[in-house]
């Protein structure tokens, strides 16, 4: 990415120069005004870039400072591994929320990395040009629906579609949440594996039919292979984006400090259970330590997923 | 001139970053007479009326700035404390100790509006009378089934507000005079705000709630508890005892322009106009 700008930099000043020469007598006023202008300009963008790190880092240091302070209270044990989220009792035991939130991504992604798949293969290769440039702008269209929507859509149409179908009383728990946000993750994982199948090169698909085999062959056995670093791109994607996904969640799940025993009882994860309790806790408390500290939490997974991104990003670019 | 539109752009974002931050810096700046800055937070439940009094009150006088918002009661009296906010809504008085929160040293409370609140269930319920004690035993968890309180073979879903909840520690004290509730369950759920409480009891079939009258809607029943209906009528007579005065917090006895602003509140105009047109009941109507 470095190499790539610095290049455009070099070219850029090659013009430069170039147009100097050709240019008047006046040329060396000129050049020490562009000169400034491009020094100033410069120092613009690393102040920007400086600035936007520095806010990452503040933010991350501001949540570990007041999250790490709930372990004065609460011994780490009993916040990891107690699933009693008793906090008027001052009992912190965080466990149902880590779990929860670990059980509702693979859920998710469970529901939703066949079915983009299948998508992306039918946008990438099984569909006709004119169907293709109809069907991804709408797909894409589902990225931009505000996830209070998807949320309110859910609590309203989906628990009692739920409710009459399983007869249980409620419906509020894992399965609604997952369900919804398969639907929020599915243009993503689909849109950028069918970016990725797209990419294949057409060389590999030509030498597989070359050799006799069929289309669905060709497909499950050199395309999607060959696709699959940018797959797993696709998937981890929509993972960081259903791991943080709050309002949407805190609508369907049920909001309860229990460990779901089914998809169907009501429980909570780290955002839901955040959302909901932030408003009312007292500032400096204990409570609104371990809140801060669940937070971090989920800032660490975040960022876990991002390397994983870039570490399968360069992998790919060598593998290309 | 892209980069110009930028560095425009970005003037534009600090300007408002740390506008924002000198703006919660003055708040404490003390108030000449009826000119300065009120900065009130708290209870979402006092909210409108907030509102509708700083709109009133900025006519009368147009030197004082205003600014109202809401996250929550316990961040009413929190706010004033750490001197974010001159005013801290909340429903319930914080000057006293109340289940789950500790009182609050140094400030004082201000009565503004009466709030009544209902138990509310799903219109497919044919309970419409619970006792107290029937109350209790819903919320704490021991009765699971409304046959046991005179309706159909079917499990109860209690919806509850969050912990912290103004409504919630009201409902606590006045409907189930201190009990427990459950916290977990099979067929219980807490919800995040007074409409989610109304959009939860209104389309779970065999749900019981809790919520302020204003909110109760004809897609849901309020309980008579004791015999005796929700009504702002049944309030102000004496019978139906769920209900909570809204208080203001000060730090220490109001002065200046927040002290002219609770006095407008509390003054008999504004509390038989907008705040009845609000739906709350006005504090002369209570002896």
């Amino acid at each position: 990415m470095l190499e790539t700008s610095s290049t455009g930099a070099t070219a850029a000043q090659g013009e430069m120069t170039h147009s100097l020469k050709s240019g008047t007598g006046r040329g060396f006023d000129r050049r020490a005004r562009l000169r400034w202008a491009n020094k100033t300009f410069k120092m613009f963008c690393i102040a920007c870039a400086v600035f936007v790190c520095l806010v990452l880092f503040l933010i991350l240091f501001f949540m570990f400072r007041t999250g790490v302070l709930t372990f004065l209270d609460v011994s780490p044990l009993e916040f990891f591994f107690s699933a009693d989220w008793t906090p008027e009792e001052d009992r912190f035991g965080a466990l149902v929320f880590i779990f929860g939130t670990f059980a509702l991504t693979a859920l998710t992604l469970l529901i939703a990395v066949p079915v983009s798949i299948f998508i992306a293969i039918f946008l990438a290769e099984l569909t006709p040009k004119w169907l293709k440039n109809m069907l991804r702008p709408v797909i894409d269209l589902l990225v931009g629906i505000p996830s209070v929507v998807y949320g309110y859509l859910g609590f309203t149409l989906l628990i009692p579609a739920i409710r009459s179908v399983t007869g249980t009383s409620m419906g509020d728990g894992l399965l609604a949440a997952a369900l919804v946000l398969a639907i929020m993750v599915l243009p993503t994982i689909s849109r950028l594996s069918d970016d990725a199948i797209t990419a294949v090169p057409h060389k590999y698909i030509q030498a597989s039919y070359a050799l006799g085999a069929t289309r669905f062959q060709t497909i499950f056995k050199v395309t999607l292979p060959a696709a699959r670093s940018g797959i797993m791109y696709a998937v981890i994607l929509g993972m960081a984006r259903a791991i943080g996904e709050t309002m949407a969640v805190v609508m369907v799940i049920g909001n309860t400090p229990q460990l779901a025993s089914s998809l169907l009882t009501p429980t909570s994860v780290l955002t839901s259970n955040i959302v909901m309790q932030i408003p009312n806790v007292e500032f400096d408390s204990t409570w609104n330590n371990a809140l801060y500290l669940m937070g971090f939490i989920l800032l660490l997974i975040s960022l876990l997923m991002i390397v994983a991104i870039r570490f399968l990003e360069r992998k790919g670019a060598r593998g290309a | 001139m892209k980069w110009f539109k930028g560095a425009a752009l970005a003037t534009m974002a600090l300007t408002l970053v740390f506008g924002s931050f000198s703006a919660s810096n003055t708040a404490e700046a003390a108030s000449k007479k009826l000119s300065g800055k009120i900065v009130i937070n708290g209870s979402s439940a006092l909210l409108p009326l907030t509102l509708q009094a700083a709109n009133e009150f900025k006519k009368l006088n147009p030197k004082v700035k205003i600014s109202a918002s809401a996250a929550g009661s316990i961040t009413g009296p929190q706010s004033v404390r750490k001197g974010i906010a001159d005013i801290g809504a909340v429903d319930w008085d914080a000057t006293q100790d109340v289940p789950g929160f500790k009182k609050f040293d140094g400030q004082v409370a201000h009565k503004v509006a009466v709030t009544p609140f209902a138990a509310i269930v799903n219109k497919n319920v044919k309970v419409d009378d619970l006792t107290t004690k029937q109350l209790q035993d819903i919320f704490s968890g021991k009765v699971t089934n409304w046959k046991d309180v005179g309706g159909d073979n079917a499990d109860i879903v209690v919806v509850n507000r969050a912990f912290g909840s103004g409504t919630r520690v009201n409902f606590q004290m006045k409907a189930l005079m201190g009990t427990d509730f459950m916290t977990k369950g099979n067929n219980y759920k807490e919800v995040k705000s007074s409409g989610d409480m109304k959009t939860a009891v209104e389309t779970t079939p065999n749900a019981i709630g809790y919520i302020d009258l204003p909110y109760v809607t004809s897609k849901m029943t309020a309980l008579k508890i004791n015999g005796i209906a929700a009504t702002t009528e049944n309030v102000v007579n004496g019978k139906y005892k769920v209900w909570g005065y809204g208080y203001y917090m000060t730090k220490g006895p109001a002065t200046g322009a927040v002290k002219a602003f609770i006095e407008y509140v509390q003054s008999k105009e504004f509390q038989n106009g907008s705040l009845k047109k609000l739906k709350f009941i006005p504090l002369s109507a209570m002896k």
